[in-house]
C-alpha cells in the first residue's frame, strides 16, 4: 500500500488559521490574484507570498493565466489544483455500484456504475475495489493521490461499533468488517455512513436543498427511510438509527408479525408492499413498482387505488415528520419519491392531513444523490486533514456547483 | 428564584389569572416583586428572567403559537413585556422544553445526549434534546406531538385537525372514552384512576386504550429520532397505571429496546428547567471575555 505524502505539522494555530482562510478563498474565488486573496483574507502580502509559496511545493495550487484589461502590471492568477488530492465518493445500492471522483477544489472528474454483483458480500466489496481502480485509472490518477473516500451504504452504521445493522437488501453484508477489508483494498481508510443521509447531503451540496438548514430527506423505493439534517448537522440519533421510519405505525396494524418484522410503514409502501397490494386488491402480474404506475397511466383502476394509497401513507409520514421535527423543506427522494407526479400527489394528500404543510421538492439529483453526498463528506474530510483547526468547531463550506460532472 | 447554579432557593404558585395573557403578564411581575419581598431583596429585581409557557414559541420573534390555554397569548407580546420590566436578558421558552432541560440538570436524563420529555396531561407536548441541545426545529415548532397523525384520521376534518394525537390522549379523550364505553359519570381523570384502584373493567380497558396510543406516539418517536430515553411528565404521564402499560406495550412493536421512565421533577420539571436556564444565562453574560 503506497502511503499518503504526509501532512504539514500545525506549527502555530495562527499560521494554521491563515493557510486556512487563503486556501477557502481559493476554494471559492479561483482563479485569483495574490492581491486579492489579500484583500479577501485581510493578510498581509508578506504572509501571503509565504502561503502562496507553501502551497506550491505542496502541489495545492497551480498558475493558471493572468489578469486582463487592467491598467497597470498584469497579475498571476491561481486556483486550486487537482494535483492536491482526490477524493472518492462510493454508492453501494441493492441494485446499482456507482463510483464517483473528484479533486481537491470539489470538480467531479468522473463517475461510473455498474449492477451490483448479485451474490453481494466479498464480491461486492471486490466489485468497489475493481470499479474504484479502474475509475482512477481512466483519469491518470495514481490510487496514493486518493486521499479520502466515503461509501454510501443502506441499513445503520452504529457510530460506536462502526458496523453495518439492518441492511437485508445486501447480501453478506453483516458479517464482514466492511471499514477494515474495503480499506485494506483500497489503499486508503474508508468512511462508511448511511445512504439516505449521504443522498440528504447530496442534495444540500449540488442539489434541491442548497442553503436550507433544516431539511428532511424522505427516501422511498425498494424501502423507505429518512434523513434529518437540522440547524446544519446531520441527525444520527443515540445508535445511529435516527429516520429509520419504517417502522412508523401507519399505515396496518403495528402488531401483526410482519410489522414487527419489516415495520409497520414498510411493510405497506416499500416496493414489496406495494406489489403485494396491487396483487391482493386483484391486480394483474407485475414484477416492479414502475409497471404499477405504468398500469395507472393506461387507466387501470387497481393500479391507480394502489398508487392513492401508497401517496397517502406517504403523506402520513410527512405529517409525522413536520409534527417531531419541524423541517423547512422535505425533500422526495429514491425510485418511487423522486418521481414528480407521485410527489404532487404527496404535496396535495399532506395539505389535508397536516395543519402545518411544508414545502416538498423531488430530489434533483436522483439516483446520484447518494454518490454526490458521499463527495461532499470525503472533500470535508480532505480539507478537514489539511486545514482543520481543532479549536475551530465548523467545517470548511463546499464550493457549490459550479463544474459540470462527466459521466462515463 | 434560583441561585447562580440554577438551584431553586425560593418559589411560589398561583392559580394562573384566567382573565388571558395580559392579566397573566402583569401576575408574572407581581409575583417576582413578592418572592423578592419574601427573601428579603425588596427593589432588587431580577435580571435574568426565563418564562416557561405552553406553546410553540418561535425564538426570533418571540411569536408564540398553538397556545391555546392561555386566551390571547397569541396575540400579545409577552416576551417584550417582560423585558420592558425585567431587562434585555428577559426570555420566554416553551414549557416542555424547559422540563426536559430540567430533567437533564437536576432529574433523570442527567447522563442523556439524546432524550424526550413527553408531557401527557390536559394536552400533550414533547421536548426534545437532540445531541445535548434543545431541537426546536425550523420555525419552533419541533416536539408538537399533539399533531402527530396517530389516532384519530386527521383528514377526517376539513381543514385538517390541529391535534390527531391529541385528540385521542388529552384529559378529555379519556373521560369521553370512560363515558361512552359504560363508566358512570366519572369528571376527571383523576377519579377514573381510582376507579381503577378498585376494580372497575371499565376504566381497566380506557387505560389500555390510552397507552396503546401513547405507545405508538413513543414507537414513532423512537423510528425518527432514535433517543436513549423517553420522560413521562404532566399529571397524567406521571402515573403508574399508565407508563408501565405503556412499557408493557413496548416490546410487539419495536424491534429494539425503549427506555422510557417517569419524569423525576414531576410537576415542578418545567420549574426547575426555567431557573437552570436563566442561570445559564446569567454565568454566559457574566464569563470574562476570552
Amino acid at each position: 500500500m503506497t502511503m499518503p505524502v504526509p501532512l504539514p505539522a500545525v506549527t502555530s494555530v495562527t499560521r494554521q488559521l491563515s493557510r486556512r482562510s487563503v486556501f477557502e478563498a481559493l476554494l471559492h474565488r479561483s482563479p485569483i490574484s495574490r492581491a486579492d486573496l489579500a484583500k479577501v483574507t485581510g493578510l498581509s502580502k508578506q504572509t501571503m507570498s509565504e502561503v502562496i509559496d507553501a502551497f506550491g511545493q505542496q502541489g495545492l495550487v497551480r498558475q493558471v493565466g493572468r489578469t486582463s484589461g487592467n491598467v497597470g502590471r498584469t497579475a498571476v492568477l491561481y486556483e486550486l489544483s487537482p494535483e492536491g488530492g482526490h477524493v472518492l465518493g462510493i454508492d453501494l445500492g441493492a441494485r446499482r455500484l456507482t463510483v464517483a471522483l473528484a479533486d481537491i477544489a470539489g470538480r467531479v472528474l468522473a463517475e461510473a456504475d455498474e449492477p451490483t454483483d448479485s451474490r453481494g458480500g466479498a464480491w461486492a466489496l471486490d466489485q468497489i475495489a475493481r470499479l474504484s481502480d479502474r475509475l482512477a485509472r481512466d483519469n491518470h490518477t495514481h490510487p496514493s493521490r486518493i486521499r479520502s473516500i466515503v461509501l454510501a451504504t443502506p441499513g445503520v452504521v452504529n457510530p460506536k461499533s462502526g458496523a453495518i445493522e439492518m441492511a437485508p437488501n445486501i447480501t453478506g453484508l453483516g458479517h464482514l468488517n466492511v471499514v477494515g477489508l474495503l480499506s485494506e483494498k483500497l489503499g486508503n481508510p474508508v468512511i462508511i455512513e448511511n445512504d439516505i443521509n449521504l443522498a440528504l447531503l447530496g442534495e444540500i451540496w449540488h442539489g434541491c436543498a442548497q442553503n436550507v438548514a433544516n431539511v428532511a430527506f424522505l427516501a422511498l423505493g425498494s424501502g423507505v427511510g429518512l434523513g434529518l439534517y437540522a440547524n446544519g448537522q446531520l441527525v444520527r440519533g443515540e445508535n445511529g438509527a435516527a429516520g429509520e421510519i419504517g417502522y412508523l405505525p401507519l399505515g396496518g396494524d403495528p402488531l401483526q408479525a410482519e410489522s414487527r418484522l419489516q415495520g409497520c410503514l414498510e411493510y405497506q409502501v416499500g416496493a414489496t408492499g406495494v406489489l403485494r397490494r396491487y396483487r391482493e386488491a386483484g391486480g394483474s402480474e407485475v414484477d416492479s413498482v414502475i409497471q404499477v404506475f405504468e398500469r395507472a397511466q393506461v387507466g387501470d383502476p387497481i393500479a391507480s387505488q394502489v398508487l392513492d394509497e401508497t401517496a397517502r401513507l406517504t403523506g402520513l409520514a410527512a405529517a409525522a415528520v413536520i409534527a417531531m421535527v419541524d423541517p423547512q423543506l422535505i425533500v422526495l427522494g429514491g425510485s418511487v419519491g423522486a418521481r414528480p407526479d407521485f410527489a404532487d400527489q404527496v404535496a396535495r394528500v399532506l395539505l389535508q392531513l397536516s395543519p402545518r404543510p411544508v414545502e416538498i421538492r423531488t430530489s434533483t439529483l436522483g439516483r446520484r444523490a447518494g454518490v454526490v453526498g458521499a463527495l461532499s463528506v470525503a472533500l470535508s474530510r480532505l480539507h478537514d486533514a489539511f486545514f482543520g483547526v481543532s479549536e475551530l468547531a465548523a467545517a470548511l463550506p463546499l464550493p457549490p456547483p459550479a463544474h459540470r460532472t462527466a459521466r462515463q | 428564584m434560583a441561585d447562580a447554579s440554577g438551584q431553586i432557593v425560593a418559589e411560589l404558585t398561583e392559580p394562573t389569572d384566567p382573565r388571558g395573557a395580559a392579566h397573566v403578564a402583569e401576575q408574572i411581575a407581581a409575583c417576582a416583586g413578592k418572592l423578592a419581598q419574601a427573601v428579603g431583596m425588596e427593589g432588587t429585581r431580577a435580571r435574568h428572567v426565563m418564562v416557561g409557557l405552553p406553546g410553540a414559541i418561535d425564538l426570533r420573534t418571540g411569536r408564540v403559537s398553538l397556545a391555546p390555554n392561555i386566551p390571547g397569548l397569541e396575540n400579545f407580546d409577552i416576551l417584550g413585556f417582560l423585558r420592558d420590566h425585567f431587562g434585555p436578558d428577559a426570555a420566554i421558552d416553551n414549557d416542555v422544553n424547559l422540563a426536559m432541560l430540567g430533567e437533564r440538570a437536576f432529574g433523570c436524563a442527567s447522563q442523556c445526549r439524546n432524550a424526550a420529555f413527553l408531557a401527557l396531561g390536559t394536552g400533550v407536548g414533547l421536548g426534545l434534546l437532540i445531541d445535548d441541545r434543545l431541537f426546536r426545529g425550523a420555525s419552533g415548532s419541533a416536539g408538537e406531538i399533539a399533531d402527530l397523525p396517530i389516532g384519530r384520521d386527521p383528514a377526517s376534518q376539513i381543514p385538517p385537525t390541529s391535534g390527531a394525537f391529541e385528540l385521542e390522549v388529552g384529559s378529555f379523550a379519556i373521560v369521553d372514552r370512560y363515558r361512552r364505553q359504560g363508566g358512570t359519570a366519572a369528571a376527571t381523570v383523576r377519579e377514573i384512576f381510582s376507579r381503577l384502584e378498585q376494580g372497575d373493567a371499565v376504566a381497566e380497558s380506557v387505560l389500555d386504550t390510552t397507552a396503546h396510543w401513547v405507545a405508538l406516539a413513543v414507537v414513532s418517536l423512537q423510528s425518527l429520532l432514535d433517543l436513549e430515553l423517553v420522560v413521562f411528565g404532566g399529571s397524567i404521564g406521571v402515573r403508574p397505571e399508565l407508563y408501565e402499560r405503556v412499557q408493557r406495550a413496548l416490546p410487539a412493536l419495536f424491534p429494539r429496546p425503549v427506555t422510557i421512565a417517569p419524569s423525576r421533577l414531576g410537576d415542578r420539571a418545567g420549574l426547575v428547567g426555567a431557573a437552570w436556564a436563566a442561570a445559564q444565562a446569567m454565568r454566559r453574560n457574566t464569563a470574562p471575555a476570552q
